[in-house]
């Protein structure tokens, strides 16, 4: 068994897989099937000040090779998941490593939220901004591609936590680099990618989009050589640890992502398709490094011939 | 999560399938109104699972009832006995036992007969099954409900069996013919039907419950995209709920009728 510790600057996890924020609920429903302590970190679902309804439904669609969302952010707001039964207070108690994603309709909301999350953080190993989700328009701005608007929004919440803060970057860019070093720059710890490109699916049919949002996130494992190129591009232009994600389906792709220069993977819509996918993810990595006698995740990290 | 091997996958009729799993671990907890996960292939195109109302339980073979429709159900209507499927379940909230005293009253809608059949070995008393199809090629498993000893009767949209109209004239019919029965009500087809069913029993003060089928993704409370609206106290008088994990069986008062 290959030493799978994970280092992110001054936060450590067991492992170098996560969750992708979204795809994973807040851990509890996983909890039925797995331990989800095992996991290096359960990055729970967007989290803002307010419940959120989310969008109408249809909010998916299969399409080939993923999937298109537009859920919408649905959240029960900050206090619920602070002391809710099912959501922080149950992380911690079967001490699952928990990252928390939020978000905000302003950018004083980003503030508010990091600032709540931080005076009750028992529990909380890091914060993801997520400045990036393709499906939710707060007042017209997308923060994520803008790239005055991304360093404002992450100097806001550093200034809030002493958390360490990963960012969650937009694919939708024309270079995702150049958004990495903004997030840095503004205090970032480390960036996580990519999210969901915005996709489309039409039923030819009725003629109507097939999900209600008309336009929603593309995930799946057609998105992998995108989010690999892109983590490539950004572990070149940053020297902060490297979160990467985007298709993941096993270890295999996960250790792709590795070799681009990741130190870290997230598992999305292969939660979907099969509940315990993450921990094969795991196992899958190790496998591959048992096979190739490498004693340390971290020997590959970026070990592209 | 199980791998149930195929026994057998045979036409009903038309487009309308019942497939056979050996899934023990499913059968010995299934309750009606619940559903199984499949995950029908592991080619990398078509990725998601499909979700089924579990049919019948017999022993430790399982019977779900499809109507081809899209890839995925195509491709489920192509397998052969022995071959292997991925379960997952059974999941959801199923169907609640009425009080004793009350009759049970099954309401589909097309294939929604499938879903409400094992309440007809859970529940200890017989009632009746009302079923609305589009046409006579679409009634289906009646049979299987008169051999329970329940009382079928069947609605087609365009008369070519029994009621010439919606399922709910059924309802209407069933409530006039006995004004002080006490009926217990099981929904289950599409979206406007439960709607229309849902308004119908509410006007009569009729207790019940509805199984809201949505389009569906993870299937275990994670993903948010099978949400139905239900009561809330919230300014719009609704919040979402998931299909998957708190539904698809909600209760006839929970139910947001727009």
């Amino acid at each position: 068994m290959a030493d799978l510790t994970c280092n992110l600057g001054r936060l450590t996890l067991k492992n170098p897989v996560m969750t992708a924020s979204g795809t994973f609920g807040y851990g509890y429903e996983y909890h039925q099937y797995y331990d989800i302590s095992r996991l290096g970190a359960v990055v729970v679902k967007g989290i803002r000040m307010e419940p959120s309804p989310g969008n109408p439904t249809p909010r998916v669609a299969e399409v080939t090779g993923g999937m298109l969302n537009a859920i919408g952010l649905q959240g029960p707001g900050v206090e619920t998941f602070l002391h809710g039964e099912h959501y922080l207070p149950f992380l911690r108690s079967v001490h699952a490593t928990t990252i928390v994603n939020m978000w905000g309709k302003t950018i004083q909301e980003y503030g508010e939220v990091a600032a709540r999350l931080d005076a009750e953080s028992d529990g909380i190993a890091a914060l993801e901004i997520n400045i990036s989700c393709p499906n939710v328009k707060a007042g017209g701005v997308a923060f994520g591609t803008d790239l005055k608007l991304a360093h404002e929004v992450v100097s806001l919440v550093r200034s809030r936590t002493k958390l360490p803060l990963i960012t969650k970057l937009s694919p939708n860019v024309t270079c995702i680099a150049d958004f990495a070093r903004a997030v840095v720059d503004a205090g970032s710890d480390m960036v996580s990618l990519i999210n969901t490109i915005p996709g489309m699916s039409i039923d030819i049919e009725t003629r109507r989009p097939r999900i209600a949002n008309r336009t929603g996130g593309f995930s799946g494992p057609a998105l992998k050589p995108i989010a690999v190129r892109m983590v490539y591009d950004v572990a070149h232009a940053v020297k902060v640890p490297v979160i990467g994600m985007g298709g993941i389906m096993n270890g295999d792709d996960a250790i792709e992502f590795f070799l681009a220069g990741a130190s870290a993977v997230a598992v999305g819509t292969a939660n979907f398709v099969d509940p315990y996918a993450a921990l094969k993810v795991i196992d899958g990595i190790n496998t591959y490094l048992d096979r190739h006698g490498i004693a340390s995740v971290s020997e590959i990290i970026g070990a592209l011939r | 999560m199980i791998n149930g091997e195929i026994l057998e996958n045979n036409r009903l009729k038309g487009d309308y399938f019942l497939v056979r799993f050996h899934a023990p671990e499913i059968c010995a907890k299934a309750r009606a109104g619940q559903f199984v996960h499949v995950r029908i292939n592991d080619h990398g195109d078509r990725i998601l699972r499909r979700p089924f109302s579990i049919h019948d339980c017999a022993g430790e073979t399982l019977s779900l009832v499809y109507k081809v429709v899209g890839h995925g159900t195509k491709e489920l209507s192509e397998l052969a006995p022995g071959a292997v499927c991925d379960l997952l379940g059974p999941l959801g909230v199923g169907f609640s036992d009425p009080a004793p005293g009350m009759t049970p009253v099954l309401v589909a809608g097309g294939y929604g007969a499938a879903a409400t059949y094992l309440l007809t070995k859970q529940v200890p008393q017989r009632g009746l099954f009302l079923l609305g199809a589009r046409s006579e090629s679409d009634v289906l498993l009646t049979e299987k409900y008169e051999k329970a000893g329940y009382e079928v009767r069947v609605a087609t949209n365009d008369g070519s069996m029994g009621y010439h109209g919606f399922v709910t004239g059924l309802v209407e019919q069933l409530l006039a013919e006995k004004p002080d029965g006490k009926f217990f009500f099981y929904g289950c087809g599409p979206h406007p039907m439960l709607m229309a069913l849902a308004k119908l029993l509410r006007a009569h003060h009729q207790p019940g419950e509805l199984s809201i089928d949505h389009l569906m993704c993870c299937g275990i409370g994670a993903c948010f995209a099978c949400v139905v609206k239900v009561k809330a106290d919230t300014p719009t008088g609704w919040t979402y709920a998931r299909a998957c994990a708190d539904g698809p069986v909600f209760n006839l008062d929970s139910v947001y009728v727009e």
